[in-house]
């Protein structure tokens, strides 16, 4: 390593002291404009997932997604025995390792005879959020073999809660 | 055969006793394997063994040649190719799916191609488009009684919720649409209802303890999750009319699944749809030994079948899942000890 020159320390100080003050201006100025959520957007954000679910149900149940008069809520009460969990994984139905989203277009094409949601749809998406949700708290392990109950999304006067 | 009148069956059963006279033996009893032998064996001598069929919950659509229509008529065929042939079928509810007059007639279509007499009992799919207006119309009264070969059958509708409609100024379809859902949020908890519980004290008040007694309703006669009405909100009154017997068998739909308890006097077995399978609920089962095992999506008779019924002279019984597919672990395929 090569001795350093006083010139060379005094502009490598000068270097160091210049980076501290914009970093430090930076911090600043990144914490005045990024305040944390406000409990407000909390609430908002949380309302708009709650739709989707409610959304994700309605569909699950008015059998419009097929032509045979089946809905998925006929075979999976509640979103159960669609394990969101244990997605992404091998499906022998599917004949390959894939999402959960696949395998809703599965039961919707083949047991329901409908047609595919777009992937990206907002229909699709309200599906998973749906299933999802009723399996909230439960232990992510894709490929787990494992047939999970659900969880009421909504519970009724005479009904217990879970 | 046709459907035949709660009249023309007692006649049918009188005649068929009449022929049938039988001094009981008391054969090896299986249910004293499960532990509760001293019932069996103190349970009347008065049975000729025999065996029914039972079918259940073929949720038919308004929809020509449905696959749900072939998955009945197999069962039908399997019922009518038993030897020996059973001498009465039950059907436990649920032979449309949106109570529509066309599901109903289409199911008695085919249920009438049973070679032997049978009755049945409404499922809450056959029934709230029209209070049960159709229903009746095709299959009778809603609860019944009758003797067999010494045993005191009952049928009764346990499918019973207080009105949930009038406030909310639901239409007829959008109260059936409420029902379709196992998980409907807001139809509440169903049961039998007073009148039935009446007719049912009556029913059975000059009948010895000795009597053995089977059961059919809808839903379980035990809490098992009424978050789907897996339960009859009146059951622990039924179950104290019934507790007076030595033993009674209780068999019921609704459920889809193997499940099976005990609970008092009362043995009591769920039987597989011809339909789809559910899922079982997220509790805890009380003999978690007698489970079906998980179905395959990718096949539609998964979870489907047929049940015979075997009574033994000691009033033992016997469920025999005749699933249409191998979906059965051991222990079940060789049958419920009732």
């Amino acid at each position: 390593m090569n001795i350093l020159t006083k010139q060379t320390y005094m502009r490598l100080s000068c270097v160091t002291a210049v980076t501290v003050t914009v970093l430090t201006i930076m911090l600043m100025t990144d914490a005045a404009a990024k305040s944390p959520r406000s409990d407000q957007q909390i609430a908002q954000e949380r309302q708009a997932l709650l739709e989707a679910v409610a959304k994700g149900d309605g569909l699950w149940h008015d059998g419009k997604l097929g032509t045979n008069g089946l809905a998925c809520g006929n075979c999976h009460p509640d979103g159960s025995a669609t394990n969101p969990h244990t997605w992404p994984k091998y499906q022998s139905n599917l004949g390959k390792v894939g999402t959960l989203r696949e395998m809703i277009n599965w039961c919707i094409t083949v047991p329901m005879q409908g047609k595919p949601l777009a992937y990206d749809s907002t229909e699709m998406v309200a599906m998973e959020t749906y299933a999802t949700f009723a399996h909230r708290g439960v232990a992510i392990d894709p490929g787990k073999d494992e047939q999970h109950g659900a969880m009421p999304v909504a519970g009724g006067p005479g009904y217990p809660t879970h | 055969m046709k459907h035949i009148s709660r009249r023309q069956f007692l006649g049918y059963s009188m005649k068929a006793g009449a022929t049938t006279l039988f001094t009981g033996i008391l054969a090896p009893s299986a249910t004293s394997f499960f532990g509760y032998g001293g019932v069996a064996a103190a349970a009347t001598k008065k049975v000729s063994p025999f065996t029914f069929a039972v079918l259940t919950d073929a949720h038919l659509y308004d929809i020509k040649d449905h696959k749900f229509d072939k998955f009945l008529e197999k069962a039908v065929a399997d019922v009518n190719s038993l030897q020996p042939l059973p001498d009465l079928v039950l059907y436990a509810g649920d032979i449309g799916q949106s109570g529509k007059e066309s599901e109903l007639s289409k199911g008695k279509k085919i249920l009438d191609k049973l070679t032997m007499p049978y009755k049945v009992i409404p499922g809450e799919h056959d029934y709230y488009l029209d209070l049960g207006k159709a229903w009746r119309g095709f299959f009778g009264d809603d609860h019944w009684s009758f003797d067999h070969k010494g045993v005191h059958f009952i049928g009764m509708n346990s499918i019973l919720v207080p009105d949930f409609w009038t406030m909310a100024g639901l239409t007829p379809k959008e109260r059936m649409g409420r029902m379709e859902e196992l998980e409907c949020h807001r139809c509440g908890l169903w049961g039998v209802g007073e009148k039935q519980l009446e007719w049912l004290a009556a029913d059975v008040k000059k009948l010895g303890t000795d009597t053995p007694v089977i059961i059919m309703t809808h839903s379980p006669l035990w809490s098992y999750y009424p978050r789907w009405n897996f339960q009859t909100y009146d059951a622990p009154e039924i179950n104290s009319i019934l507790s007076k017997f030595e033993k009674v068998i209780a068999i019921h739909g609704h459920v889809h699944q193997v499940v099976y308890n005990q609970f008092g006097n009362t043995t009591s077995a769920g039987l597989l749809s011809t339909s789809w399978p559910w899922p079982y609920p997220p509790v805890d089962l009380p003999y978690p030994e007698y489970k079906m095992n998980r179905v395959d999506p990718g096949d539609f008779e998964d979870g489907l079948g047929s049940h015979k019924v075997a009574i033994s002279s000691d009033f033992s019984g016997e469920v025999d899942y005749r699933a249409f597919s191998h979906l059965l672990p051991e222990n079940v395929k060789r049958g419920l000890k009732m």
